[in-house]
């Protein structure tokens, strides 16, 4: 009976109520296909305006100029904005710095805080969590906070640095540390890695605790030494993380570094610390030219596609799960 | 329910404004300057972006300014002007691509052609009275009055305005044997100066922020050179004469005699004490004030320097006012404040409580303006002597003017705090503007 019911093709029997209840049935069997769906609605939502429209428009803005101006429209210009991309020096000596702040965020988003915590995780007591707090400082202050301090102890006249400098003798002249190409992305660098360290130094921690203590003891009793134990049981019990955290500091390094180029030198001296993301943003909202920002941007999604599809291989080959 | 359908309904007369306000900025850019009704009991509301409102050393003056305005002709007449601080020249084109009201930007030089072009700004005469505004003009320096023109017509009037001055701190002038009545008049005796300040106290005798935006076009002029050409079609930056101006200020910044650092750390420097001559605008004078006073030293001010005995040619710091108004009655409102703060009053202010010079020159000998103010500060003389001779600094072709900046300011950081061949710095830049804008 329900069989015949629930297939919609059943020739209806005569003198009976059998097609509304049909409907009503399949209407039922709609809702309980739509019912998941609904569900996900509100986050599809979401991540369809947040997400997926502004990156279908940047799409579209790539081939085309315009100035954002209410009441304008974009006119279309094929690759243009692409060929004059690739002609811009500065743009491209942006790609070079992108690369230099990856590559030297490592250490500080992977090496020094996976010792940090492996160090503090083996401390006792009270000591352990005011450790991990004083690594943690860092990363809860404001960006435009710590630019201002950093600025004061760098300043080339008044500096607290210079002036130690100059009374040890290293240096014979103040150095203007910002407005030196040869000081200034390493400046930007070591800042947005000293801030970076207590974020990952926590996440290391926090996958330390979950690693079961008996594997120690039993490596311990086997004759392991704390270098051992580091290098066959720490390190392969958190490789998950570890491969987290180098994906979130490859995509997100060039985000962090913005702040502080903003800040401290807005991308100079004439231009060697400068980011993509940086040049991007001036290129949309202090040239106002969308459409070239749009190609930029359209050319790091696609980079940073394939390195985070990359990355995702290596972690399902390379992540041990102690399950 | 019915909170969903208000909702909704704000949303679609919100999404009409925004579409009629749109429509109104596209219709408004020509035909004849219709001039809307003010009404006081019903004060129509404009916007003035300003960056002077977010430097410490000019904020004070430029909110008693505006709140002065509120008080009087805006109340009187029906007009409330609203601030917006803008450090960085960004909040006004953000706020006009989100379709926010921008009613009046203090604009910078340099980049009025890309706003005219970009962002819809109008010309004066299209959207002022025409009588009104020649009768406004009378009595301001016509040199200023040329600055906001492009293609024959105003689209910013010049407001806050400085020439480049060298500031001296008297007490280190004197510590090193150096009379501060008799300044240096050439870069020789600046270079001979700040060698000799530096010798005697361990202070840095001289600083001109290689980023400074602005003075570096005087320099290159003063020696005869040019930044761009007459027709706006190429730049002359890399041209003999500019490299040359170049190339000495090179020298001083490689030789011991130029502090290092950007603008914001040598304005701070001297003001600190630590530096014995800075070429900036007088903006930063009640600042610098303050600070020598509470310093315990003294300031004294002379013109840009010459190259030998050519007369050095002083550019123009500052802004102009540049607007957009998109009603009639917007027209008037937007009229009556740049009325008030170019006028006698509005210099006033400007001149006692920035530090930026009385367009309105008549003011500076005028007892009831002021004549005692500069009598008490006889840097203001040097300033507007230097303003008969002043040339316009380069606004930069439309499309392209931001990219430009960057590359010119660039090229010239790059030629002066690195040991790179200027002249090959220079023509490596000027190469790619004209690339840009032939």
């Amino acid at each position: 009976m329900s069989q015949a019911l629930e297939t919609s093709y059943a020739p209806p029997l005569p003198g009976k109520p059998s097609i509304a209840r049909n409907r009503s049935l399949n209407g039922a069997k709609l809702w309980r296909k739509l019912k998941p769906f609904l569900y996900l609605l509100p986050a599809l939502l979401l991540l369809g305006i947040w997400m997926y429209r502004p990156l279908l428009n940047t799409f579209y803005l790539a081939f085309h100029k315009w100035g954002m101006v209410p009441g304008t429209s974009p006119e279309f210009v094929g690759f243009d904005n692409f060929t004059r991309l690739m002609e811009n020096k500065s743009f491209l000596s942006s790609i070079g710095n992108t690369l230099f702040y990856t590559a030297g965020l490592l250490p500080f988003s992977i090496l020094i805080p996976l010792l940090l915590a492996t160090v503090t995780h083996q401390m006792e007591g009270r000591m352990k969590n005011v450790y991990r707090a004083l690594f943690f400082v860092p990363m809860i202050l404001a960006p435009v906070s710590v630019s201002a301090i950093w600025r004061w102890l760098f300043h080339p006249s008044n500096g607290l640095v210079n002036d130690v400098l100059l009374r040890l003798g290293a240096i014979s002249q103040p150095i203007a540390y910002f407005s030196d190409p040869s000081f200034a992305k390493w400046l930007i660098l070591f800042i947005t890695g000293w801030k970076m360290v207590g974020f990952s130094t926590i996440m290391f921690s926090a996958a330390l605790t979950g690693i079961n203590r008996e594997y120690y003891e039993a490596a311990a009793i086997d004759g392991a030494g704390s270098m051992k134990q580091f290098f066959r049981l720490t390190v392969p019990l958190m490789s998950p993380m570890i491969l987290f955290m180098l994906t979130m500091s490859i995509l997100f390094s060039s985000q962090w570094t913005f702040a502080y180029i903003d800040i401290l030198t807005t991308g100079g001296p004439y231009g060697t610390s400068t980011n993509v993301y940086y040049e991007m943003y001036k290129y949309a909202f202090s040239n106002l030219n969308a459409g070239f920002s749009a190609a930029a941007a359209l050319l790091f999604f696609i980079v940073f596609g394939v390195i985070s599809l990359t990355l995702n291989q290596l972690s399902r080959r390379y992540s041990f799960y102690d399950n | 329910m019915t909170k969903a359908k208000k909702g909704i309904s704000a949303l679609l007369a919100l999404t009409t404004a925004v579409g009629l306000s749109a429509c109104g900025s596209a219709a408004g850019s020509s035909g004849e300057a219709e001039q809307g009704k003010l009404d006081p009991a019903n004060p129509t509301k404009i916007t003035f972006y300003s960056y002077s409102l977010a430097a410490p050393t000019m904020k004070a003056g430029m909110e008693h300014l505006i709140q002065e305005f509120n008080d009087t002709i805006g109340k009187e007449k029906g007009v409330v002007v609203e601030a917006v601080a803008d450090p960085t020249y960004q909040q006004y084109k953000a706020d006009i691509s989100a379709g926010k009201p921008v009613d009046i930007v203090q604009h910078t030089f340099s980049t009025l052609d890309a706003s005219r072009l970009n962002l819809g700004f109008k010309a004066y005469e299209d959207v002022f009275p025409k009588d009104q505004l020649e009768e406004h003009l009378k009595g301001i320096e016509p040199n200023a009055l040329e600055l906001g023109k492009i293609d024959g017509k105003m689209y910013g009037l010049a407001f806050t305005f400085s020439t480049p001055i060298v500031f001296m701190n008297g007490k280190l002038f004197r510590d090193a044997g150096l009379d501060p009545t008799t300044p240096p008049k050439t870069w020789a005796d600046i270079k001979e100066a700040s060698l000799k300040i530096k010798a005697a106290t361990g202070k840095d005798g001289f600083g001109l922020a290689p980023n400074n935006g602005w003075t570096t076009e005087g320099l290159i002029l003063s020696n005869g050179g040019e930044v761009l050409a007459d027709d706006r079609k190429s730049v002359k930056f890399a041209e003999p004469a500019a490299v040359e101006a170049i190339e000495m200020w090179q020298d001083m910044y490689k030789n011991g005699a130029h502090a290092v650092g950007a603008e914001a750390e040598l304005a701070e420097q001297f003001m600190a004490g630590n530096m014995g001559m800075y070429i900036t605008s007088t903006a930063l004078y009640s600042g610098i004030r303050k600070a020598s006073e509470a310093g315990g030293w003294d300031v004294y001010g002379t013109g840009l320097p010459q190259f030998g005995d050519k007369p050095s040619i002083p550019v123009n710091s500052g802004s102009m006012l540049a607007v957009r108004p998109d009603s009639p009655t917007k027209n008037a409102a937007v009229w009556e404040f740049i009325k008030f703060v170019t006028g006698d009053r509005g210099y006033t202010i400007i001149t006692s409580e920035i530090g930026y010079l009385p367009l309105r020159t008549a003011l500076a000998d005028d007892p009831n303006g002021l004549k005692d103010f500069i009598d008490k500060h006889p840097l203001y003389r040097t300033n507007l002597e230097q303003l008969q001779r002043i040339h316009p600094v380069a606004i930069w072709p439309g499309e392209y003017a931001s990219e430009i900046t960057t590359l010119f300011s660039d090229a010239i950081s790059k030629s002066v705090i690195s040991d790179s061949n200027v002249a090959e710095t220079l023509q490596k830049a000027a190469d790619e503007i004209n690339k840009m804008i032939q």
